[in-house]
């Protein structure tokens, strides 16, 4: 725990993040504003965070806003990061990571499609991945029902039913 | 003269894990570009359990991984019981412990005779299949259910062992024991499976921090023993003891020595836990007073993971405080090899090594398209 409160003290000085937190055993979480992302990135890059584990993005639709989440992996002192950063919902854009780490490549164009996040600088961003043909807003967008969605999409089909069965007759 | 045709491999095909497709451009035998194709197996499971209440989600969630459906419900069941500051039982700890390990084993086996699909040694995958049955009626037995348990639960498991499992599992491991060298007679020691695999589909430690690949990739790349049984321990692994498999050259017949190995880590780490485990006790601990149904999490964004066959498996899970999740974000363990991998990498391979590329990177289509 020592080593943690280290860390905490370390991130705290270097990238004066608007709020951090120890979420569990090995875990920390950062907030940061939206242009001191690449710098933290690259930061706890050079710290040891080799690794990007997952980014997502999560919809708070009530406050109008998209929270991107960056979860990095440190597997020399296994203390896992999640730089957390929340844009503009209306005009969802945010720089790419992938001169930091290259794999983020897919998971920029997950987000974008599942969300509409568009990462300016990854080429390759706006390529449909999983969902080929979608014809209505990014599907994990809280605002996106989808009952309604396929109820406007597939037609209802009438079944006949021709037996039914009389008392006493085995179904 | 150049050439280029495009062939399509997948979504229906012997070399291929899962409904998962790669068009492979390729030149004479040689491929020379490859676009990964998911989205067959797309069945909005992010999307549905926002939908679902806590508890409905048990449901959902296995289905996920389908070789390996146990790690799933663990992950969810701690992060859910991070947020919502549950004391697991301690034999709730030590059985959830058996159950991963049986599935680590079961999956292992399906994947190392699962060389011989392309290889052409159909012997491996009958014995292995064989074999991992007898794993699946150990689990009929704990849980109910073959492949989809449902067993770990937030705050414990669902059920308390039967009674005589213990005598059963150890008769299966003494018999796996026995068997794993004649898996390695057939396999491993195959001249053929030997001339296919040695010094073919090298995995650089580079490529591994680049792309994000964990698990047997990076073990067997990089030397380290970075499992996050180790690193990060869970449940009680720390208190039992085990050696991680590593090497510092990674080539497809390493990474199929490595799962061998960690079986049989895996029989001794079950061995212990049976002789370890308390004898009695509780195992699931009340989560709430009265119904599940309407069981509310508190407020809280967790990262929970563990190591799973293919590497770092983990669920990114959001809660507002209702008495559903806000989100949860899977983070499948074969996502980064099995999509930026295969499109960076998969080039320069032959055609007929593809299906060994995708079969020892351990490439699993369900996980990467949730």
């Amino acid at each position: 725990m020592n080593s943690m409160n280290n860390i905490v003290e370390n991130i705290k000085s270097e990238l004066n993040p608007e709020n951090i937190e120890i979420v569990k055993k090995n875990q920390i979480a950062i907030d940061l504003k939206n242009e001191e992302v690449h710098t933290a990135l690259s930061y706890l890059k050079s710290q040891g965070w080799r690794q990007l584990t997952l980014l997502t993005c999560v919809d708070w639709i009530k406050e109008n806003k998209f929270q991107l989440v960056y979860i990095l992996m440190n597997w020399d002192n296994s203390v896992t990061v999640q730089v957390r950063t929340k844009i503009d919902r209306n005009n969802p854009k945010f720089k790419t990571i992938i001169n930091i780490y290259p794999g983020a490549e897919m998971y920029e164009r997950d987000v974008h499609e599942f969300f509409g996040v568009s990462f300016e600088g990854n080429p390759n961003h706006e390529k449909e991945l999983f969902l080929e043909l979608w014809d209505d807003i990014p599907p994990l967008r809280k605002d996106f029902d989808p009952l309604a969605y396929s109820k406007k999409k597939f037609d209802v089909r009438e079944y006949k039913v021709d037996f039914i069965p009389k008392e006493g007759e085995a179904e | 003269m150049k050439r280029q045709v495009k062939l399509f491999l997948g979504p229906n095909h012997p070399g291929m894990h899962g409904n998962f497709s790669v068009h492979l451009y390729v030149d004479g035998d040689i491929v020379e570009k490859a676009r990964p194709l998911p989205g067959m197996l797309h069945r909005g499971f992010e999307k549905l359990m926002e939908r679902r209440l806590w508890m409905n989600n048990l449901a959902l969630i296995p289905r996920i991984c389908v070789p390996e459906p146990d790690i799933n419900e663990m992950v969810y069941a701690m992060g859910v019981e991070t947020l919502a500051k549950v004391d697991v039982p301690e034999r709730a700890h030590w059985i959830r412990m058996i159950i991963l390990e049986l599935a680590r084993i079961a999956n292992h086996l399906m994947a190392m005779g699962g060389i011989g699909g392309p290889t052409g040694l159909y012997t491996g995958p009958n014995w292995a299949i064989a074999d991992r049955d007898l794993i699946l009626d150990i689990f009929e037995e704990i849980t109910g259910a073959r492949v989809y348990h449902m067993y770990i639960v937030p705050g414990g498991v669902r059920k308390d062992l039967p009674k005589g499992i213990e005598k059963k599992i150890e008769n299966f491991l003494d018999y796996l024991e026995k068997r794993l060298p004649e898996y390695d007679d057939l396999i491993l020691k195959n001249p053929m499976v030997q001339a296919r695999t040695i010094d073919n589909i090298i995995l650089t430690e580079e490529m591994c921090w680049e792309l994000g690949v964990t698990g047997i990739g990076l073990r067997s790349s990089s030397g380290k023993p970075y499992d996050i049984r180790k690193v990060d321990p869970y449940a009680r692994y720390e208190e039992v003891e085990f050696e991680v498999p590593t090497a510092t050259y990674s080539d497809a017949y390493t990474r199929l020595t490595i799962k061998y190995k960690e079986i049989q880590q895996s029989i001794r780490i079950i061995r212990q836990v049976l002789d370890k485990m308390p004898k009695e006790g509780p195992v699931r601990a009340r989560i709430s007073r009265g119904s599940a149904l309407r069981w509310r999490v508190p407020k809280g964004q967790v990262f929970s993971h563990i190591e799973c066959a293919r590497g770092e498996y983990g669920y990114y899970i959001v809660s507002d405080g209702s008495n559903m999740p806000y989100r949860i974000a899977v983070r499948g363990a074969s996502y980064p090899q099995g999509l930026l991998g295969i499109e960076k990498y998969l080039p320069g391979t032959r055609i007929d090594d593809v299906a060994i590329w995708l079969d020892t990177m351990g490439v699993c289509a369900p996980e990467i398209d949730r």
